[in-house]
């Protein structure tokens, strides 16, 4: 169970991402969360494993507070929490495999690390991580040399080398088209139903019906709106993504 | 009426305003930023031409007060007048006086001098046709002992003697040669024990040079030379002598000149003391350039504290033409490629660190979250998400540094720091023309080369 409490930021810029957002997540749930560019969707995720500190409140995860682990229990922290980017965020030039490999780097001894030096089991692991995501034969390609959605497969068999009990996908599928995006949500669909909580912010809202167990709804740092997707209702839609606003479903482009 | 004279009450003001203190009258219209320009350009304009004191350039600042004036009345009437005008008085008696004070004057070219050092540059000395030496040698006893030893050798069916078997300074003997190449020049000359070479035609300031008949013999007298007994420690000890033929004749083919030689040696003391400087530049830099990088650095105090001072120390490095700590390392280390090879790596490590650490600021900060967030630390950070992205364009700078270290080093060797532009110095100072031309050339050469080469690497790196 993750509980996130009064959580703030404010960026040394002044910008205030995120204003005493609180909510809960329980262990297997897809949480989706939704909100208009720059309504604080990215800040909120990178707090939780606290790629950004947050400013104000508490994240407990399992009843520890990740916003007080000092850096060697984060790093550990880290390790359990799987992350999937827009940009994939891949390092161009190193093999798929490699990119693959660095998932695991919170469990391996830093100093073989630090040399390339790999166990065969966690070679091994990376090769049934890749199988997983059906890109297996692209192992020892270079990493730009694959497609975009090729690129998030790879990101997320590097989230699976960390054996996450969470993944934080942050508009995972925002530079993919509708049918990759659907492909890419499906496998985070698969892991959600092994037990992994998701924890996915996207932009289309057929995606969120369509894979959401519960929404949170940002808008301006602000939490607008959290429960089921079917509750999101025209008026609902129209308060958290302005009166202009009209829906677009990922399907129809 | 009265609207006139209320328009008209700053146009007096302004002209007299600007007639008095130029911009004046500008500045207190509002145009504070043209009131100020106008004046600090006409101070400098008049400071320049009171200090060359030539009354014809008085007209530059004259003009430009006169265009003040008008310009300020304009301005109250609400017409600003273009600044043209007055840059190009300004300029005039700039580039005027400029002309004068770096003494252009093409009545100084000497053709003649031009072309008495352009001549030999015309034949580069680097490679010359091939030769054969025919050399022998006699030993003959200056001053006489009391039992003078035969003043006879045989070497290779070749025999020469001296009658008498020995002499004092200024004394004539007979020398005898058998045995050389027939019909051949020979050039005859005196050695003293040291090894120096003394010439033994007219007055002893040139080459006595004969003739061998078709046997290839030759008889002729000589004079003890003069100076045979200078170096000699004590002139009444009886000493040992040379008397040296020599003839050449060629070989066919051409070989590599001394003077070429001494070229291909410097190329390569200059190729390498700019790689070795490179390499060595690069071991410092690397560390350094990791502490001189903004995204790295600016996460706390003491770490952005150690950016601003490691950036501060490169700028002032770079800064620092690597040819004038050439001369320090001169004084501290002498003459050489050693001192070049140092002055070039500490500049090379202030304009690598800058770049490499260009190259780590400019890199993609998403694989560098990515890994972060799988509970990697700081060294795994680096080794998987920062490194790879930035050994390719390290490498480029590097070669190109190694590139433009080339041609510094060239330039180095002419305060001292050795290799190819020591030698050309030395040449230049002894006015070997034709040796300068074989070194220009070689120059051109290797920058044309490497320029090439390292623009090639580089490509296959991006
Ligand atoms: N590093 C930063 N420094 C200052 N302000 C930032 C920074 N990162 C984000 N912001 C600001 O914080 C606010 C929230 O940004 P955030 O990236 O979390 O929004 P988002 O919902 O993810 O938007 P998008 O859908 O465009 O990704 C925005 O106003 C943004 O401009
Ligand atoms: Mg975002």
């Amino acid at each position: 169970m993750l509980k996130i409490q009064n959580l703030s930021k404010t960026y040394p810029n002044g910008t205030q991402a995120l204003k005493n957002v609180s909510f809960d997540v329980k262990d297997g749930e897809f949480l989706v969360v939704i909100g208009l560019s720059g309504s604080g969707k990215s800040t909120l995720l990178r707090c939780i494993n606290r790629l950004i500190e947050p400013t104000e409140g508490k994240i407990f995860w399992d009843d520890v507070d990740i916003t007080a682990a000092p850096p060697a229990e984060l790093r550990r922290i880290r390790r359990k929490i799987g992350m999937v980017f827009q940009q994939f965020n891949l390092v161009k030039r190193s093999s798929v495999m490699t990119n693959v490999l660095s998932g695991r780097l919170g469990y391996v001894n830093p100093w073989t690390s630090l040399l390339g030096i790999w166990a065969q089991e966690d070679k091994q692991r990376a090769l049934q991580a890749l199988d997983r995501v059906g890109i297996a034969d692209k192992a020892y390609s270079r990493a730009d040399a694959l497609s975009g959605g090729q690129q998030q497969r790879v990101g997320i068999a590097r989230a699976l080398m960390q054996d996450p009990k969470l993944i934080l996908a942050d508009e995972p599928v925002a530079s993919l088209d509708p049918v990759l995006s659907h492909s890419i949500l499906q496998y985070l669909e698969g892991l959600n139903k092994e037990g992994i909580t998701v924890i996915c912010s996207l932009h289309f809202l057929d995606l969120v019906h369509r894979y959401a167990t519960r929404v949170v709804a940002l808008k301006d740092g602000v939490k607008v709106f959290e429960g089921s997707a079917k509750e999101i209702d025209r008026a609902k839609f129209k308060e958290i993504y302005g009166e202009e606003a009209q829906e677009v479903r990922a399907a129809s482009l | 009426m009265s609207n006139e004279t209320a328009t008209r009450r700053p146009v007096v003001r302004s002209g007299v305003a600007s007639a008095v203190v130029p911009g004046l009258g500008q500045f207190l219209l509002g145009e504070r930023y043209r009131g100020v320009g106008i004046l600090l350009g006409f101070l400098v304009i008049l400071a320049t031409v009171i200090w060359y004191g030539k009354p014809l350039w008085y007209a530059s600042p004259i003009l430009i007060w006169l265009w003040n004036v008008w310009d300020a009345i304009s301005l109250a009437g609400g017409r600003a007048r273009s600044i043209l005008l007055p840059l190009f008085f300004g300029l005039a008696a700039a580039y005027g006086i400029g002309w004068q004070v770096v003494e252009i004057d093409f009545s100084k070219a000497n053709m003649d001098r031009a072309l008495a050092i352009l001549r030999p540059m015309t034949r580069p000395d680097f490679i010359q046709p091939r030769r054969e030496v025919n050399q022998m040698w006699v030993p003959v006893q200056v001053p006489c002992s009391s039992q003078p030893p035969a003043a006879r050798r045989e070497d290779a069916g070749r025999v020469a003697t001296v009658i008498p078997d020995c002499g004092g300074v200024g004394e004539t003997l007979i020398v005898n040669v058998t045995g050389m190449w027939a019909n051949a020049e020979t050039s005859i000359f005196w050695q003293n024990p040291i090894g120096n070479p003394l010439m033994l035609g007219e007055g002893e300031i040139s080459m006595l040079t004969l003739t061998t008949d078709e046997s290839g013999s030759l008889t002729t007298t000589i004079r003890v030379p003069s100076t045979a007994l200078v170096a000699a420690p004590d002139p009444t000890l009886p000493q040992f002598h040379r008397v040296y033929f020599e003839q050449y004749r060629p070989a066919g083919g051409y070989e590599l000149s001394f003077i070429g030689g001494e070229v291909l040696k410097g190329a390569l003391a200059t190729i390498s003391m700019a790689l070795m400087a490179t390499g060595l530049a690069m071991l410092f830099a690397v560390p350094l350039s990791f502490l001189a990088a903004r995204n790295l650095m600016s996460g706390n105090p003491v770490t952005y504290a150690v950016y601003v001072i490691v950036r501060t120390l490169l700028n002032i490095l770079r800064s620092i033409e690597s040819l004038i700590i050439a001369i320090i390392f001169v004084v501290i280390v002498g003459l050489g490629p050693f001192a070049g090879m140092l002055a070039l790596a500490l500049h090379s490590v202030a304009a690598l660190g800058k770049l490499y650490s260009e190259v780590i600021e400019g890199i993609d900060p998403g694989p560098i979250e990515a890994v972060r967030a799988t509970g990697a630390n700081w060294l795994q950070v680096v080794r998987y998400a920062v490194i790879p992205q930035i050994i390719p364009p390290f490498t480029a700078f590097t070669i190109y540094r190694w590139d433009i270290n080339v041609r510094s080093a060239t330039v180095i060797g002419l305060v001292g720091g050795g290799g190819i532009g020591y030698l050309l110095i030395e040449l230049i100072r002894v006015n070997n023309m034709r040796g300068v031309s074989a070194v220009f050339i070689a120059i051109a050469f290797i920058v044309i080369v490497l320029d090439y080469v390292s623009a090639k690497l580089r490509e296959r790196l991006v």
